[in-house]
């Protein structure tokens, strides 16, 4: 059947018309902060603790925006009679966000899981000489990254966990034979779990279906030596 | 001295509406089109969705350089907005919004003739603007202007006249006075062919080839700036409050309406111009721009057959009833 | 404008021949703007004509025309002066400029501007003028149109008017615009048959003649 003449003008007269009656779209950013989707690209925030410098991420940044001094400081043994350890303690972290493309390289080749993106956008600058953000700005921005979404109903626990719990287990069979030192292992155990976070390698996860409602855990900060974090408020 | 009061305070209340209906179709235009697209539309002069947006866009013009190409035509050039803007004040003048005679500006005799007469000497304006402008764009835009006037007055004139035919009388008012409910499913074809046309003549999408910007820039418009600029788009806006409110007074019974209370007439007339004005947004919004020879062919090969085939139906009609 | 004038006449003659008592020594408001609008009708006009720029000549049409617009105003011949708005200044004036622009219209003094027989066309508008003048002084003498009274130009009067004692020029005007327009329609069938012809390539530089022309 030919469709009737003008059926095409009328047609196009009700889309803008249903446009009209729906729900704009425009974010009124200043008024409002917008919703970002986790994973976003923010900044980098930068968890000290777990920072080797191990110099990989400073290595492979593209722009060569990182920059990071050490010093090497000797740890007396542990044990009575042991050898003295010699760790890398930082001085310097600082990244040129002025430089830096944003393209996550750094977060990606960090072994230690230090650098994390943050959803953080509102750091500009009037000059560019203040883009560059030392260690103190990187480690306020890290408390402002979410927690990592939860794994899928069917996953594979991750080997992380798996690793930590078999240490855990082994050491609690242990104390099953010396009990006096049970609260020890406990404890190493925990400790084994804590710097890592429990997806293991997340940010290969960022294909996981995004769920609509917010997920329970998102609001609880994974690492978080502080109590709260003002900054999240109404980011959610 | 009576008559000096009334003649004043007729002539200021058709300048406020001058004034005002423009600014407010205009705004309308802000929010309307934003919304059709899915944003919101200014939303920070005035503090409250952003009602003053088209004031302060006033007060923007008014503090840019008023600036005259080297080459131009000074005074052509300079005095082309008056031109462009003044008929449609006039215009304004003979529209009865109700019934009687406290509710138009002023009685004409020959209203049609004079309201299409003065519409038409409006575009002048814009012919000016784009010759004295020394820009080949402007001189292009002014071009298409006058080929799309020369082929949509044609189709406006004989629905009026359909009209006319109908009420017996050239008269607005006579032809208010006249109207039936029936003359709308009578003259629908007349009212909307007349309302395309007047869209043509105002130049508004999507029939805004005279100031296709992506081709000509702005048309006969391009060199202007400041005031002047601001006014032939004051121009635009009331153009389209004349086109509403003749299309109205013409075509849809002006006053008259379903509980048509005395002395309420005038809500009538408003509402069906702001009607009218919204499908004017509402067609810019939704179609895009006709390319000049679409537009042309629009005209003679559709418009103009209809709106004699109108004059032809009317007349049938008429000699029947009678 | 000589069926605008026409017209003019028509309205004219269905005034009332009244009023005796009018004297030129004491002139009403009326009379001194009717007086006043002639002359920027007339000074308008032979600007228009003696103009070096091709546009302001146009422009200044606008004026004259819209002048006499006035002037049919003031003499109560209300439909006239709108019919001659509409179409001089709408239509006629846009139609001119229209062509100028196409052609060549440029800003300034054109030198040649000018025609060799000025003298010649200068005789024939003095004659018309004269024989025009001639013939409404005759026509009218001391007839005075009666200003308070029911519009004497009205477009119901100049409707009856129209329709009734002037039937005939009005239908011989109708026949010779409808000669023009078959006219128009005969030369532009020929030159495109012409250009077909001498062309005799669908896809030439200017295409076939119907594109070519649009």
């Amino acid at each position: 059947m030919p469709p009737i003449p003008g059926s095409g003008l009328a047609k196009g007269l009700a889309v803008t018309l249903r446009t009209m009656t729906k729900k704009t779209v425009t974010e009124q950013y200043p008024d409002a902060q917008p919703e970002l989707p986790p994973r976003t690209r923010g900044v980098i925030g930068l968890f000290e603790e777990n920072c080797t410098v191990c110099m990989l991420c400073a290595r492979e940044c593209p722009d060569w925006c990182i920059y990071i001094d050490s010093h090497k400081e000797t740890v007396p043994a542990a044990t009575p009679g042991g050898r003295d350890r010699s760790r890398n303690v930082l001085d310097r972290f600082a990244i040129d966000f002025s430089l830096c493309m944003y393209c996550g390289i750094c977060i990606e080749v960090c072994p230690f899981d230090a650098l994390f993106w943050s959803p953080e956008f509102e750091y500009s600058e009037t000059d560019i000489r203040d883009l560059t953000h030392e260690r103190d700005k990187l480690r306020e921005w890290m408390w402002t990254v979410p927690a990592p979404p939860a794994l899928d109903p069917g996953a594979e626990e991750p080997k992380e966990l798996t690793a930590a719990r078999k240490t855990a287990d082994k050491m609690a069979a242990r104390q099953e034979v010396a009990q006096a030192t049970e609260r020890h292992a406990d404890e190493q155990a925990r400790a084994a779990e804590r710097p890592t976070r429990p997806m293991g390698d997340s940010k290969q996860q960022t294909d996981q279906p995004r769920t609509d409602h917010p997920r329970p855990d998102r609001n609880q900060p994974y690492p978080s030596p502080k109590p709260d974090r003002p900054e999240q408020e109404g980011r959610e | 001295m009576n008559d000096v009061l009334d003649v004043t305070l007729r002539l200021l209340i058709v300048f406020a509406v001058f004034l005002a209906f423009p600014l407010i179709v205009g705004q309308t235009e802000h929010k309307v089109m934003a919304h059709m697209q899915g944003r919101l539309g200014p939303m920070y002069a005035g503090g409250f969705h952003g009602w003053a947006q088209l004031v302060a866009d006033g007060v923007k013009f008014a503090q840019k350089e008023d600036v005259v190409p080297a080459d131009a035509d000074r005074r052509i050039f300079q005095l082309a907005p008056a031109v462009a803007l003044l008929p449609y004040l006039l215009v304004l003048l003979a529209i009865p919004i109700g019934p009687g005679e406290g509710a138009v500006g002023q009685v004409v005799d020959a209203g049609i003739f004079f309201v299409l007469a003065v519409m038409g000497v409006g575009v002048l304006g814009s012919l000016m603007a784009g010759w004295a402008s020394a820009n080949k764009f402007s001189l292009l835009g002014g071009l298409r202007t006058a080929a799309q006037l020369l082929a949509y007055e044609l189709p406006m004139l004989l629905t009026a006249a359909s009209v006319a035919m109908a009420a017996g009388t050239v008269s607005l008012v006579g032809i208010l006075d006249a109207f039936e409910w029936w003359w709308l499913p009578w003259q629908i074809v007349g009212a909307i062919v007349f309302f395309v046309a007047g869209l043509a003549e105002l130049q508004r999408p999507p029939f805004d080839m005279p100031v296709a910007d992506s081709e000509i820039i702005f048309g006969a418009y391009t060199e202007y700036t400041g005031l002047r600029f601001a006014l032939f788009l004051l121009a635009e806006y009331a153009g389209i409050v004349v086109l509403c409110g003749l299309t109205t007074v013409l075509f849809l019974g002006g006053w008259h309406g379903p509980r048509g209370a005395d002395g309420l007439g005038w809500v009538w007339t408003l509402l069906k111009t702001a009607v009218l004005a919204f499908v004017v947004i509402w067609l810019r919004v939704t179609y895009p721009r006709l390319r000049e020879d679409q537009l042309q062919r629009l005209s003679w090969t559709l418009l103009v057959p209809l709106s004699l085939a109108q004059i032809a139906l009317t007349g049938i009609v008429k000699v029947v009833i009678q | 404008m000589t069926s605008a004038a026409t017209l003019g006449h028509l309205a004219a003659d269905s005034t009332t021949a009244a009023a005796e008592s009018q004297g030129f020594l004491s002139p009403t408001g009326v009379e001194v703007a009717f007086l006043l609008v002639g002359l920027v009708t007339f000074g308008a006009a032979v600007v228009t004509v003696t103009t070096r720029q091709l546009v302001h000549a146009a422009l200044w049409l606008v004026v004259a025309l819209g002048g006499l617009a006035v002037e049919y105003l003031l003499l109560t011949a209300e439909f006239i002066a709108w019919v001659q708005v509409l179409i001089y200044v709408g239509a006629v004036v846009v139609l001119i400029l229209f062509g100028l622009m196409l052609t060549r219209a440029p800003i300034g003094r054109s030198p040649d501007a000018d025609s060799g027989n000025r003298w010649a066309a200068l005789t024939v508008a003095v004659a018309a003028a004269a024989a025009l003048v001639w013939v409404v002084v005759d026509a009218f003498r001391t007839t005075w149109i009666d200003l308070d009274g029911p519009a004497a130009g009205s477009t119901a009067v100049t409707g009856a008017s129209l329709f009734q004692n002037w039937v005939l020029p009005f239908e011989a005007l109708s026949v010779l615009l409808l000669a023009a327009l078959v006219g128009a329609i005969v030369l532009s069938r020929r030159a495109k048959a012409n250009h077909v012809t001498e062309a005799g390539r669908p896809t030439g530089p200017n295409g076939s003649g119907k594109d070519g022309v649009r």
